[in-house]
């Protein structure tokens, strides 16, 4: 009651202070009327009265700090006068506002994807217990094997049922629907196939209607049932109530959509939002029951009690099991060690309380050094707002000399200022947040290839509101604190005497901000200059082929069986037909698209040789793939179609690196070897041409030895279309022309080769396009920082130069004068930040591609960039200060 | 000084007690009472008189409304309410109960 009343009184004051005045005045009156009475002198009778009173000032300062919430009400009143202040010095409010929010706006927007791709749990009932499997693979370095396949998956699930509830989730994969109004009309959704139980154990709701249940998944083919997204629902149904028991097409089988999911599922994977869920029954026959078929996840929640390590130790046992079982059907073709290894394979149980993620593995470390070096930039953007407030503050020093003199506290003092700072931060946040919000869809547009695109749910959690009112805080003092002190450093007599505002200030205080604003700038532009060189470097690199005016074209031709000699032939007549087309240079076929992420590794066997553990990649293609690729061939011949049909030994191109690998000391052309299909079997390779080096499917890794074997296509291939026509031009053309070869193709997907090989890029091209606008701001607040501290310092020594140039200075002594004061401390900064620099290079070294942190110019180049940034912006200060006027400086002030 | 401040502890109790013997009284009115009553002994300081009656209306114990006297001043008389007399009601049995104990101490010391 009483502290309502007292908050309230905050904002009745000046009512409070009349009331307080009026009851003083009664009660002197009544005073004076007694002593007048006792019959002293009406003037004696007054001042008695008012002595025995005594001050009335203090009186009423008690009496408000009763009535009132005192710190509140100074508080207040300080909020109003900084707006004031900040309003009248309209230009560093500005300055100090951009730049911070700027800094708040990238650090909030870092954060803001590292919460939803790494620090947020699933909402899901009890996260902390999910988990899910994965096992090591051999010879991938840190990546573990996630997928599965349903055979094991069953026996796993049904031995390990008292210690952990696992289910299975295929990768959400895009895929061709129609829904029943669509009018054939095929939509791109994300389809997840997953175990009927997996909603149900993962204990999330349904929006509408009903999830899945265990009922929904028990014979092969016979559950068509769907639940949709509740994005999907939404987006593409506008909600509608309605749309339960319609139905959509997804992979030639009709669903019934029985349920929406609640709107706070997505799915398990953050990074990949799910449109459909349907059952794992009612994927493909043959992946329910082959052991070859490694198509889902194996996702679970441990029972109460039960521990990881626990459940590890029985579903260890199965793996192991079902791999020797499978070992046992091998051929003698293995290495002995190789198959133990295989059968020896760890498995692992991952925590999977934050979900299991392809895109974390890949962009939590370069997310964790985006969102450090956003807050470098904040680091730096603090020390330049702190120098602007005390230059700021050093025009006020008359005035808080005068209010401490006066009898202010210097708590008092301070709390202004910082009031002052805080408010900057609040609005520099409130614009962060504006600026993180346009920000982070943009980056994570970044994230997404043309192949796969990246949803993340956004919104903003308590974990964000926390980092910003931390960083709001942690922003405020940083730069408000140094000032505040400052400012109320000073000695009341000295200043007032003196007359001069400005005789307390030296330039000295902003040194050590000068030197971490230079450290800072120097670490954030040397990392991201290696980031930079990084990505220059490697789309600079060479993959061997010609990825310009180079278009690929999945095509589908379900009607085409494999091994049919019409398939071969309607393929074939595709070829001709686009070769004779005009504005088509060349054109070819291979089993999938270089750089797409699809690859085929496979062991052979050199006659006279041992096998290998490494496997060389292979690739089927048609006649022409080399020519049509910018292949050069170097010696042998390519392709014909004959090759295609040809019995035992299939010919095949190899490159030179697998020439070199396998046949170091002699030619390889005309050379035989084995590859080995499956675990056993030997097929006849003659190598009939060799192929100059090019990359598959990374720009980073060197190139791989590479197999190129004939191919026969069926109901699938990926065209190579060698033109100068445009994507839309081409498939235009293609949508008319490849119906008219045969009705059985249709294209399903067109791009560039070389969008493909960008794709492949998406890390290091985020890390250089972020790290280098980081830079970019960084290097800017360094220059406007050194810049605003020097003028203040010409400014403030003005007499001094005055008396210096009266006397002969020359003005190169005077620049020395003035940039003296901070070459010393940037140079300090300089250093601590290379220190710095050298220290942080070691978290981003792995992520790096041909540069490194100790090579010269990694490091000049930074450092000459900066100090040419510190001498360009001392220089205009520095140069207004020759041309000051000895006569007007000395009478300056 | 120390006078002031021992005085200065038992002077809400005094205010309470006058207000709720004589009814509603100023912050002058209530000087003039205690010094009246006192004889003078207890000189109230009257510049904590007024502190102390707006410590005691943030508190609740009395409450302040605005009248006009006789001699047509605007007065601000103080008034005591309910939870005012039970915590004079406390605070007397206390003081008495320390009193004796101090005059038990002071006779057989």
């Amino acid at each position: 009651m009483s502290l309502i009343s007292r908050f309230l009184n905050v904002f009745r004051r000046d009512q409070l202070g009349r009331e307080f005045d009026d009851e003083i005045r009664f009660h002197l009156a009544e005073r004076t009327e007694e002593f007048t009475g006792r019959g002293m002198s009406s003037e004696q009778a007054r001042q008695e009265a008012t002595r025995r009173l005594g001050s009335q000032i203090r009186l009423r300062e008690s009496s408000r700090d009763i009535k009132v919430l005192p710190r509140l009400a100074s508080i207040v009143q300080d909020v109003v006068f900084g707006l004031r202040l900040l309003r009248k010095n309209s230009a560093v409010t500005g300055a100090a506002l951009l730049s911070l929010s700027l800094a708040i706006g990238a650090c909030t927007a870092a954060f803001s994807l590292i919460d939803a791709l790494i620090l947020r749990p699933l909402p899901v009932n009890d996260a902390q217990r999910l988990v899910y499997l994965t096992f090591t693979l051999q010879g991938a370095g840190a990546a573990e094997g996630t997928a599965f396949n349903y055979p094991l998956f069953e026996r796993m699930r049904d031995v390990s049922r008292s210690q952990v509830r696992l289910f299975g989730m295929s990768h959400q994969t895009r895929r061709e629907a129609t829904f029943d109004d669509s009018a054939g009309r095929t939509e791109r959704i994300y389809a997840q196939w997953i175990s009927g139980d997996a909603l149900i154990i993962l204990g999330v709701k349904p929006a509408l209607g009903r999830l899945l249940t265990a009922a929904d998944d028990q014979t092969p083919g016979q559950h068509p049932v769907a639940v949709l997204s509740y994005d999907l629902w939404s987006r593409r149904f506008n909600s509608d109530p309605r749309v339960l028991g319609r139905w959509l097409i997804l992979q030639e089988k009709q669903f019934q959509i029985v349920g929406v999911m609640e709107k706070r599922f997505t799915g398990a994977e953050p990074g990949y939002m799910t449109d459909v869920w349907v059952p794992n029954m009612m994927w493909r026959q043959e992946a329910l029951s082959s052991s070859d078929w490694s198509w889902f996840r194996i996702l679970g929640a441990l029972r109460p009690g039960v521990s990881s390590d626990q459940a590890r130790a029985v579903l260890q046992t199965v793996f192991t099991n079902f791999r020797r079982d499978r070992a046992s059907q091998f051929g003698g073709t293995q290495p002995r060690a190789r198959i133990e290894q295989y059968i020896n394979t760890p498995l692992h149980v991952r925590s999977a309380a934050n979900g299991p993620s392809d895109l974390r593995r890949e962009f939590e470390r370069p997310l964790w050094i985006l969102g450090l070096i956003a807050l470098l930039v904040l680091l730096i953007a603090c020390s330049n707002v702190a120098s602007l407030l005390i230059a700021r503050a050093a025009a006020r020093d008359r005035e808080m000399a005068l209010r401490i003199s006066i009898g202010a506290g210097r708590g008092r003092l301070i709390q202004q200022v910082l009031v002052e700072s805080a408010i900057l931060s609040l609005a520099s946040c409130l614009l962060g947040v504006w600026i993180a919000k346009k920000a982070a869809p943009l980056i994570i547009g970044a994230l997404s290839t043309s192949q796969t695109i990246v949803r993340l749910d956004l919104h903003v959690d308590w974990r964000v509101f926390a980092f910003l009112g931390a960083s709001g805080a942690l922003t405020t003092f940083l730069f408000g604190l140094a000032p505040a002190f400052r400012a109320t450093a000073v000695a009341p007599a000295e200043t007032l005497k003196s007359g001069s505002a400005r005789q307390s200030v030296r330039v000295k205080v902003f040194r050590p901000l000068v030197a971490a604003q230079t450290a800072f700038s120097f670490i954030v532009l040397f990392i991201a200059g290696l980031f930079l060189t990084s990505f220059a470097k490697l789309i600079r690199t060479d993959p061997g082929f010609d990825p310009n005016h180079l278009s690929v074209v999945d095509v589908e031709a379900k009607e085409l069986k494999p091994g049919d000699p019409k398939s071969l032939v309607a393929w074939d007549q595709l070829l001709d037909r686009l070769r004779e087309m005009r504005g088509i240079e060349s054109a070819s076929l291979s089993g999938w698209s270089v750089f797409s992420g699809s690859g085929q590794n496979l062991h052979v066997q050199i006659p006279g040789r041992a096998v290998e553990a490494f496997e060389p990649y292979f690739l089927p293609v048609s006649p022409a793939f080399l020519k049509t690729m910018g292949i050069p061939l170097v010696v042998g011949r390519d392709f014909a179609t004959r090759d295609a049909q040809a019995e035992s030994p299939t010919a095949v191109i190899v490159n030179e690196k697998f020439a070199r690998r396998y046949f170091p000391r002699e030619s390889a052309l005309g050379k035989r070897f084995f590859k080995i299909h499956g675990f056993s079997t030997l097929v006849p390779q003659e190598i009939v041409g060799i192929a100059g080096d090019a990359k598959y499917n990374s720009l980073r890794e060197p190139t791989p030895p590479t197999v190129y074997y004939p191919i026969q296509p069926d109901g699938w291939a990926s065209l190579q279309i060698r033109t100068m026509l445009d994507p839309p031009a081409l498939a235009a053309l293609l949508r008319n022309e490849l119906p008219r070869v045969h009705p059985a193709f249709r294209m399903i997907d067109i791009t560039l080769q070389s969008t493909l090989v960008e794709n492949t890029v998406v890390q290091e091209r985020l890390l250089a396009l972020l790290a280098g606008f980081f830079a970019t701001v960084a290097v800017i607040l360094a220059a406007v920082g050194l810049y605003g501290v020097l003028s203040y310092s010409v400014v403030q020594r003005t007499r001094e130069i005055g008396i210096r140039i009266a006397l002969g200075a020359r003005p190169i002594r005077v620049v020395g004068l003035v940039a003296s004061e901070v070459a010393a401390v940037t140079c300090m900064g300089l250093g601590a930040g290379l220190a710095g620099g050298v220290f942080a290079s070691r978290f981003v070294t792995a992520l790096l591609y041909e540069v490194k942190p100790s090579n010269f110019w990694s490091v000049a180049g930074p450092l000459m960039l900066l100090l040419l940034t510190c001498v360009g912006s001392c220089l205009p200060p520095a140069l207004r200060a020759t041309r000051l006027d000895p006569v007007t400086a000395l009478r300056y002030e | 000084m120390s006078r002031q401040e021992s005085f200065q502890g038992s002077l809400p109790l005094l205010v309470l007690k006058i207000l709720a013997r004589r009814g509603p009284l100023h912050g002058y009115g209530i000087t003039v009472r205690i010094e009246e009553i006192s004889e003078e002994v207890l000189r109230v300081e009257e510049g904590s008189l007024y502190p102390a009656l707006h410590r005691m209306e943030e508190a609740g114990w009395i409450k302040a409304k605005w009248v006009t006297t006789q001699n047509k001043r605007r007065a601000r008389v103080y008034e005591i309410t309910l939870q005012g007399r039970k915590h004079l009601e406390t605070e007397e049995r206390r003081w008495q109960a320390v009193n004796a104990a101090v005059a038990r101490v002071l006779k057989y010391a």
